[in-house]
């Protein structure tokens, strides 16, 4: 088959090493100019979508005066108090799940509905039950978290292989032993594609749950320029949440590459 | 002196809704001198992988006895090490830690369990490759680590599933050479299973014949070829005497379980 001669030129510069990257880089920069050019021209009201320099400008203000930076600091905190006990009773939940039946049989369809009902609608509720402050954004966050993680778990555990655990057994290791030397690190790999599903659905979850209520946060800051009808702070606002995330899923993947060098070429 | 003993031991699975039980294993009995190499053969489903497992206390029996230096042995242990057909490899850890596990389940202290891990990791040929992960060898250098791994903790049996099924012609008659050169040095008692018929004589003192359902022991050959053994050794005159001995036994076995059973006999996996 003549495969080279029906290739279009855009294939080839797309199959060129450092092309996709160059012509990624090229359209960031396109899409970045048209919108600054229509929105400081007012060709759309700039009110509504902005524009870069507008948005540079916010980030600036927020950052100096120390508002972005304090509110960040509440998010993270409420964050990291749902997230880490999260991890823990993800994975001891779906630990149990994958090695009981019958904690299967009680909690699994419990879980499942969990997982697909809308946590943001709860949000009211755990605001009546844990009040205004943080301790409410904390227990969203752990909602959003554990379902992912203990559901990951738990396939992750059932794929174990039988060779890994036939192998241990054999040298006589106890079952404390194949849990630790076999099972949770043959199940590395899927856990670890439960948290990063987790991360994205926590962090929805904190600042949901800020913008519901609450007296600071990177949520609150969102609500309260939302309403100010303030777009540029809103993009500021948003890309710092979606940055937060991308670099914990990045953290994730260098963890990951430590824990599952195997996974990479298995 | 006689080693393991094997008495006995029988294996019946409970029947399926509607079905009759079925009976793997039939009354074996097996006495291993210590540091003999001892091959098993038959047909598939000849129960010579169960017989092994059970050795291995990873089945339980449903009569008999399984007996180590005289003493009934009934949960695993590392006094009876298994290198499996599927090598059994844990693919996050490298060569080094995988051979360190069965140690490292004993708690052996880190610095000492490294040390002996490397001794058999040379004696198996692959110290250039200890800190290789197990996707990253062949299959023969990775049932070198199966081996290693059993090996490292001393055991009193080793007890070896098809080690060289899953590997190619060449490679396994290499890995054979191999494995006589290891036990030469340390005399090991072996406990080999496999459903070819050279390797169960090249690598032999002695050969259980299994036939299959149910799968019991119907003899025992003393193959008496001088040691130690070289690949040549296969074309000789004698050779071929235990050779055809062999085919006879389990033609007639094969021809008894039918011609499926033949084709899974004969044929290599």
């Amino acid at each position: 088959m003549a495969i080279n001669a029906s290739k279009s030129l855009g294939d080839r510069l797309s199959e060129a090493p450092n092309a996709r990257t160059w012509i990624g880089g090229v359209s960031v920069v396109l899409f970045l100019a048209a919108w600054q050019v229509i929105g400081a021209n007012e060709i759309v009201r700039s009110d509504l979508i902005s524009y870069p320099g507008e948005i540079a400008a916010a980030a600036y203000d927020l950052a100096s005066s120390g508002e972005l930076g304090a509110n960040a600091l509440t998010t993270l905190r409420e964050f990291a108090q749902g997230f880490a006990p999260a991890i823990l009773a993800g994975i001891l939940l779906g630990l149990g799940f994958a090695l009981s039946r019958l904690a299967r049989s009680l909690f699994e369809p419990l879980f499942v509905a969990m997982y697909t009902a809308p946590l943001i609608a709860f949000v009211p509720l755990l605001v009546v039950w844990f009040g205004v402050g943080s301790t409410s954004k904390a227990v969203t966050t752990f909602l959003a978290a554990v379902v992912p993680i203990a559901i990951n778990t738990t396939t992750g555990v059932r794929e174990t292989q039988e060779s890994w655990v036939r192998a241990l057994r054999a040298f006589g290791a106890t079952r404390g032993q194949i849990i630790v030397k076999a099972i949770l690190p043959g199940a590395m790999p899927i856990i670890m594609a439960g948290l990063r599903l987790a991360i994205g659905r926590a962090i929805v979850g904190v600042i949901a749950a800020e913008m519901y209520v609450s007296t600071s946060g990177v949520g609150r800051m969102i609500q309260t320029y939302s309403t100010a009808g303030r777009a540029a702070e809103i993009f500021v606002l948003v890309g710092e949440v979606s940055g937060f995330g991308f670099m914990c899923v990045w953290l994730l993947r260098r963890l990951e590459n430590r824990l599952a060098p195997w996974r990479a070429r298995a | 002196m006689t080693q393991l003993v094997v008495e006995n031991l029988r294996l019946e699975y409970p029947a399926a809704r509607g079905g009759k039980p079925y009976l793997a294993l039939s009354e074996a009995n097996l006495a291993v001198e210590s540091g003999e190499f001892v091959t098993i053969v038959g047909p598939s489903g000849c129960g010579k992988s169960t017989l092994l497992m059970l050795i291995a206390s990873l089945l339980r029996a449903t009569n008999g006895t399984v007996k180590l230096n005289g003493k009934e042995v009934a949960a695993p242990g590392p006094d009876r090490a298994l290198v499996f057909q599927d090598f059994a490899l844990l693919p996050w850890r490298t060569v080094l830690k995988n051979v360190e596990i069965g140690l490292e389940l004993q708690r052996v202290p880190v610095a000492r369990r490294r040390d002996i891990a490397r001794k058999y990791i040379e004696m198996v040929g692959l110290s250039a490759f200890e800190m290789h992960y197990p996707h990253q060898l062949s299959g023969g250098m990775r049932q070198r680590v199966g081996i290693a791994r059993a090996l490292s903790v001393d055991p009193e049996v080793l007890l070896m599933d098809e080690p060289f099924g899953a590997l190619d012609a060449q490679i396994r008659q290499v890995m054979g050479l191999e494995l006589l050169h290891i036990w030469e040095r340390d005399r090991k008692t072996i406990l080999f299973v496999t459903h070819d018929i050279d390797e169960a004589i090249y690598l032999a003192d002695r050969i259980v014949v299994m036939s299959a359902s149910p799968g019991r022991v119907i003899r025992e050959i003393k193959v008496e070829l001088p040691r130690p053994r070289g690949l040549a050794i296969r074309t000789s005159p004698e050779f071929n005497i235990y050779r055809e001995t062999l085919w006879n036994l389990l033609e007639e076995q094969v021809r008894a379980s039918g011609s499926w059973a033949a084709a899974k006999a004969t044929g290599d996996r």
